[in-house]
């Protein structure tokens, strides 16, 4: 389908690379040079033949191969989603626990309305804001999220904050209410009365009972994102220049550069597999109906 | 003025008789000291000669090239656009790439600020008698980075790479008419002759840094620049990275003065914004090259400097001549009378542009014919116009353009001026490889549409703007503008050796183009680098290339 959907677009691959004033003579060499020119067939037939053996092929705007871009894109993305991760989820799932637990006072109006607000901003009207903030005004924080070279752990974490704070704020709200949500109904279940009438501490109701049940469809919320923050952080890699995945592909897309294109959007495909089965397999963990096979 | 005739007599003796009537218009006042210095320049006169005559002629000093000499051992940083696709000299066409590899990598000559062309690793040049055959000496005494001496035989083969169709040449387009494989020959290790199709008054600038790909690297050149980055400049490759940076060291063995930064780091931004904002939060130095409207906030910001230079470059906006209501030139004429340049100039462009007179002769080229009066907005004249073309109450049409830069602005302050006389104009913005196309007529927007907006790029001669989007049989014209005086006269100019022949031929082709008008130019947008403060020393060319030899840091 990416293969197909790439051919529509107008132009080719000489073109994109050598420009619309190049001559048509050095266009067609160049196509000629790349194997462009061959049928379709035959060009899909020999990348997927490929792939399926681990070989991704050669970039066409590049030059070289496809893998290491694709995996050290990859790694980026899954380093930056990491570091989102860990702060959003925490904190959201903490807001939306905080939110039912304070159930239409103004702690709960503050996190609910507050979370939706920030969530609805899009992430390049944050990300400049807060590069203005922490990284014009007061220089806190590096508006790039390339760190140098031979950079440590820490230091790649440092670089990582300013871009995943946009990311923050687009996710905090959604897992907060999730969470919220799922709280509320857990707190009015009968499990949860029945735990209170048998005497149980409220600590012991809230962990053993409440939040083991709350969580499960904030947990699918969580696993869905994952395919968006590994693969479709297009504005905030820009905006932070950042080598991530989303902006390799559309790179290669905008350079028709086939290879990388669908390496990439299969790689991010994979991604969300993965993401969907373990979100799962954590499901199943935490309801033990799922576990048995049952619905009882 | 007090004119040293005895000097000039001196000077006159070894001159070439082409020579001699340049200097003629300068003593005479024909040629203006500045024109005459970049006419000169191409001529192949050495800077110091020229400011030999123009003293000896009357002008006083010129002023020194040489600036003020800051602190050695700086590292610069630059942020620069993305190299869109692998850096070869053969098929590199983008800002970004371009920028990469003249770093290292140099050009016979440098076509610089005020399109005076000053010597690189050509140190002269000459044209024969009818301007068929220009004949270079080169430097002694460079070597590669590699190690070997650049001699005729690196300038024959770098050259004669980029005439041949069968390299996937991005300069072919340059050389198509002008320069084939072969022609380019070595006459000993330090002489070359380029015997061109035709007779060419300005040739210099086609092996010059406006012609980006024209860099001379090592005859035995194969391909995979990127594994050696091999040149003869200033600087040498210390790391590239794919889409994310490149750094450089100066080169200890250079030919010239060594360059005063130890290192120069460029990083790559694939937005203009987070440039800006990289710049504001002290990450990088320069940005390289900034377009008007983004960078509306450095222009007036204290901390930073801008540096401003006069350019070809602008958006044509073509006419369709063989079609629907534009094929009447007096339509063109209405639509054209309809702009009002001083708001593009002042208000679209922020003061950093010069007026279009609808001809590709810019303000910067010595040959504009500027006694040519300057179109003004002039509705009733346009909407005369209208009436006498049978089209008084007006149309609806389609402009198609490409959103790139202040193109879809542009359009838009178009679409409200042509109102005015009844014109419905419907724009179509299309992302740029929409636009684009396959860039050949009938599969292209950009060539097969009634309308169109088209950026162009800055060069040091109109030669190319006069050829290819307006002779009859240019490949990209997308007016399909066909004209035989104008086709006599565009060749006439391309061929003349002599300014003052050149302007008279500009001036009957301003004419022309203005009764015609088959190209709106409505202004031609300044070159701005944007340094913070306390760099200096920074030398950016309009076509993207920044020399970073004679830059410091306070």
């Amino acid at each position: 389908m990416v293969f197909l959907g790439g051919q529509v677009l107008p132009g080719n691959v000489g073109r994109a690379i050598l420009g619309p004033f190049a001559d048509q003579r050095a266009v067609d060499a160049l196509n000629h040079t790349l194997g462009v020119d061959r049928p379709l067939l035959t060009q899909y037939w020999s990348w997927i033949s490929n792939f399926v053996q681990g070989d991704m092929g050669t970039s066409y705007i590049f030059r070289s191969p496809v893998a290491p871009f694709v995996m050290d894109a990859l790694g980026n993305s899954m380093k930056l989603a990491l570091v989102a991760f860990v702060l959003v989820v925490p904190i959201g799932i903490l807001g939306g626990v905080i939110a039912a637990l304070n159930l239409n006072r103004p702690l709960d109006r503050i996190i609910s309305l507050g979370g939706l607000s920030v969530t609805v901003l899009p992430e390049f009207v944050t990300g400049i804001i807060l590069i203005l903030i922490f990284g014009v005004w007061l220089r806190w924080l590096p508006i790039s999220a390339a760190w140098p070279k031979d950079a440590g752990f820490f230091t790649q974490i440092y670089y990582l904050i300013l871009p995943s704070l946009p990311l923050f704020l687009v996710l905090f709200g959604y897992i907060a209410r999730m969470a919220r949500s799922g709280m509320i109904e857990a707190l009015d279940s009968d499990y949860t009365r029945t735990a209170v009438l048998k005497g149980l501490p409220w600590r012991t109701v809230i962990w053993r009972h409440v939040l083991r049940n709350a969580l499960l469809p904030t947990i699918t919320v969580i696993a869905t994102q994952t395919g968006y923050l590994i693969g479709g952080l297009v504005v905030i890699e820009t905006l932070f220049r950042y080598q991530g995945i989303g902006s390799l592909i559309f790179t290669a897309a905008r350079g028709k550069d086939f290879p990388m294109l669908e390496s990439g959007i299969l790689t991010i495909g994979i991604v969300y597999a993965v993401a969907t089965l373990v979100a799962d397999f954590l499901y199943s963990v935490l309801n033990p109906r799922i576990r048995l096979g049952t619905d009882q | 003025m007090i004119k040293n005739y005895r000097i000039l007599d001196l000077i006159r003796r070894g001159r070439s008789p082409l020579e001699n009537h340049l200097i003629d218009g300068l003593v005479d006042g024909r040629v203006s000291r500045r024109d005459f210095i970049r006419h000169g320049s191409l001529l192949g006169l050495s800077l110091p000669l020229l400011g030999g005559i123009s003293t000896a002629a009357g002008f006083g000093m010129m002023p020194s090239l040489a600036r003020a000499q800051g602190a050695p051992g700086a590292t610069i940083r630059v942020a620069s656009s993305v190299p869109a696709a692998t850096i070869d000299p053969v098929t590199i066409a983008d800002a970004g790439g371009l920028l990469v590899m003249q770093q290292v990598a140099e050009f016979l000559c440098v076509d610089g600020p005020d399109l005076v062309l000053q010597p690189a690793l050509a140190e002269s040049w000459k044209p024969n008698d009818n301007g068929t055959i220009w004949t270079f000496k080169l430097r002694k005494g460079v070597k590669f980075h590699s190690g070997g001496e650049m001699k005729a035989d690196d300038v024959v083969a770098s050259i004669d790479r980029l005439a041949d169709p069968a390299n996937s040449s991005n300069a072919l387009s340059v050389f198509t008419g002008i320069l084939q494989k072969g022609a380019t020959k070595k006459v000993d290790d330090y002489t070359v002759e380029f015997h061109l199709d035709a007779p060419n008054g300005n040739f210099p600038y086609m092996v010059s840094s406006d012609n980006y790909n024209a860099v001379i690297v090592p005859a035995s050149y194969k391909g995979d620049y990127e594994k050696s980055f091999d040149g003869t400049g200033p600087f040498k490759i210390e790391k590239y990275t794919a889409k994310v940076g490149a750094s450089f060291v100066r080169n200890e063995d250079y030919w010239g003065p060594k360059a005063l930064p130890d290192r120069t780091e460029f990083t790559f931004f694939t937005d203009v914004q987070p440039m800006i904002l990289a710049l504001q939060g002290g990450q990088v130095d320069i940005i390289n090259q900034m377009p008007v409207l983004a960078g509306v906030a450095l222009l007036n910001d204290p901390s930073v400097d801008i540096i401003s230079l006069k350019s070809s470059a602008h958006q044509q906006l073509h006419m369709r001549c063989d079609d629907g209501p534009l094929k009447d030139a007096r339509v063109r004429r209405a639509i054209a009378l309809c702009l009002d340049r001083d708001k593009l100039a002042a208000g679209l462009m922020k003061g950093r542009s010069a007026l279009g007179n609808d001809s590709p002769f810019a303000a910067v080229y010595p040959s504009t014919d500027t006694s040519i009066p300057q179109r003004k907005q002039d509705i009733a004249q346009a909407k005369q116009l209208m009436e006498a073309a049978g089209v008084g109450s007006g149309f609806k049409i389609t402009l198609t353009t490409e959103r790139y830069l202040e193109i879809p602005e542009y359009a838009q302050l178009i679409q409200s001026w042509v109102k005015a006389i009844g014109i419905e104009l419907e724009l179509n913005i299309l992302d740029q490889g929409a636009y684009y196309g396959d860039a050949v007529f009938g599969k292209s927007n950009w060539l097969d549409s009634v309308m169109g907006i088209t950026d162009y790029g800055h060069r040091g001669v109109p030669n190319v703007y006069l050829a290819a989007p307006l002779k009859s049989d240019g490949t990209w014209n997308a007016a399909h503008f066909k004209n035989k005086d104008y086709d006599t006269l565009a060749t006439s100019y391309i061929a003349a050796l002599d300014l003052e022949a050149q302007k008279a031929t500009a001036g009957k082709i301003q004419s022309l183009l203005l009764e015609e008008t088959p190209v709106i130019f409505g202004y031609f947008y300044d070159y701005l680098t944007a340094t913070v403060k306390g760099v200096a020393g920074v030398q950016p060319t309009a076509m993207s290339q920044l020399f970073l030899d004679k830059a410091s840091k306070a």
